[in-house]
């Protein structure tokens, strides 16, 4: 084996090895999009579930217009947050309707007859498992991107990455510094839940 | 410390016993082979006929042990946690969502097979299905579904194929050293000399080298456990659902009907309740699967 063959065949690995990081990062980036694109899914799903909510539990609830108001609140930051698909308005619209569940929760521990009812315990159910999709499907797009973003940074597929003009990946951007990080001292007493 | 690092040491741990054992293999088929004056020919039909054997319980391992397990599938209505819960780490795993079963039995117990994630198939016992939580099932579905994903049946299912050719070549060592079956060699005394040695070599390995390849099966087996436990909290991100899980588990002591010696390693937790209080080294060495307390003990290392 002369040095040329040598020279070849070690041409000819790094080729592969750099077209298989190439394509991995590719793989990736199309992997992210659509995960964004499922919790946008998972979103359009919940929104179907608000109106059947709401008119199970119309008949019991006519004084919890504060629900009702809620849940208005949030099918409207779902449409929004199907229409424009940027991750701000995903954000907005998964906080109001995980805030519905224990607000919903709170309702009906005070109020053993919607409590039993056999429709309301469905869907709080599906309420529920709807927020857990959702939590998985931003799950999935966390742990797409951490994949892509560790491959940017460790060696030696950083410097194929770079060759090929790969960016860090944005994910589902958090600001790291902010208010939303700080816990207040008034924040740190236990709540008081008025149930009346 | 975080399930990051728990799934790497996990994977690093039975990536050595598996070269552990592959380096056992081909030294117990060296000398085996080499003692009798054989090539290693004998040793590829020693492989093939071990690989016929086990080939089909690996093929065919979701129909057989649900056959013998008396299943039946589970739907949505009938178990709503059960089904949304594997779906949902589906979802986040971007897998496929497998085929649910359910055993009715008040022990509590789960296992999965298949010998890939398009054929997989996940069941659990009624006792188990009716005592947990939400968070908890979730939490051993997970560990279900991390079997599968890790290919755990297909990593056993070699393992078994390599154990039985270690133990037929040994039978068979063991039935033609002592039969004068040998080729009959025109060497001098130097080899000899060298085949003597060959030959009690061969022979200790013979009568324990099946009994050493299952011990290294059964720390295998241990080691996936465990990384079926870490890679549970990873899809979930929540160790204290299973933990829970694995203490509630624990807490129950009936024996599973449906179960033998032969799915048990199969299982979530080891169905025969083998277990007494204070288990000596020695038998430790024997157990499918890890105590539950290390277990627990392992997760909430990374609560």
């Amino acid at each position: 084996m002369n040095i040329f063959t040598i020279l070849l065949l070690a041409g000819v690995a790094i080729a592969f090895y750099v077209v298989s990081v190439y394509n991995g990062l590719q793989k990736l980036k199309t992997q992210i999009e659509a995960s964004i694109q499922e919790i946008g899914n998972q979103l359009k799903r919940q929104a179907s579930l608000i109106p059947n909510l709401e008119s199970s539990v119309k008949g019991y609830m006519k004084q919890e217009t504060n629900i009702f108001k809620m849940l208005t609140e949030a099918r409207k930051s779902v449409t929004q947050a199907e229409e424009s698909g940027n991750v701000k308005d995903i954000n907005k619209a998964i906080d109001q309707i995980q805030g519905l569940v224990p607000q919903m929760k709170v309702v009906l521990e005070s109020n053993p007859e919607i409590k039993s009812d056999q429709t309301v315990i469905k869907f709080m159910n599906e309420l529920t498992d709807t927020a857990d999709k959702i939590a998985y499907a931003r799950r999935s797009v966390i742990d797409l991107t951490q994949s892509f973003n560790q491959k940017l940074v460790t060696f030696p597929s950083n410097l194929i990455a770079n060759a090929f003009g790969f960016k860090k990946e944005v994910g589902l951007a958090t600001p790291t510094s902010g208010e939303h990080l700080e816990v207040s001292s008034s924040e740190m007493e236990s709540p008081k839940v008025d149930l009346n | 410390m975080t399930h990051y690092q728990l799934v790497s040491s996990n994977k690093r741990r039975s990536a050595i016993i598996m070269i552990g054992f592959v380096m056992f293999v081909v030294l117990v088929s060296w000398v085996l082979a080499g003692a009798l004056e054989y090539d290693l020919s004998v040793v590829g039909m020693a492989l093939i006929f071990s690989g016929f054997i086990s080939f089909g319980s690996y093929w065919w391992s979701d129909k057989i042990i649900l056959g013998i397990s008396n299943a039946r599938i589970a739907s949505r209505e009938e178990f709503f946690d059960y089904f949304t819960t594997t779906e949902n780490v589906c979802l986040g795993q971007r897998i496929p969502m497998p085929k649910l079963y359910v055993i009715e039995d008040s022990a509590m117990n789960a296992f999965a097979t298949g010998r890939n994630p398009e054929n997989a198939v996940v069941c659990a016992t009624t006792g188990l299905l009716n005592k947990l939580e939400r968070a908890e099932l979730e939490g051993v579905v997970a560990h279900e579904l991390a079997h599968i994903n890790n290919y755990d049946m297909l990593l056993m299912s070699i393992v078994t194929i390599l154990v039985g050719m270690i133990s037929l070549l040994s039978d068979w060592f063991l039935r033609i050293g002592f039969s004068g079956g040998r080729k009959k060699s025109n060497s001098d005394n130097n080899s000899g000399q060298i085949q003597v040695f060959l030959m009690v070599a061969g022979l200790i390995l013979a009568l324990l080298s099946p009994l050493i390849a299952q011990l290294i099966k059964l720390a295998l087996s241990r080691k996936r456990e465990y990384l079926a436990d870490s890679t549970a909290v990873s899809f979930t991100k929540n160790p204290v659902g299973l933990a829970n899980a694995l203490t509630k588990i624990s807490l129950d002591q009936e024996p599973l009907e449906v179960a033998n010696k032969a799915t048990a390693h199969l299982y979530f937790a080891d169905p025969l309740k083998n277990h007494h209080g204070g288990i000596g080294m020695f038998a430790k060495m024997f157990q499918t699967h890890p105590p539950i307390e290390e277990r627990i003990k392992n997760l909430l290392s990374i609560a």
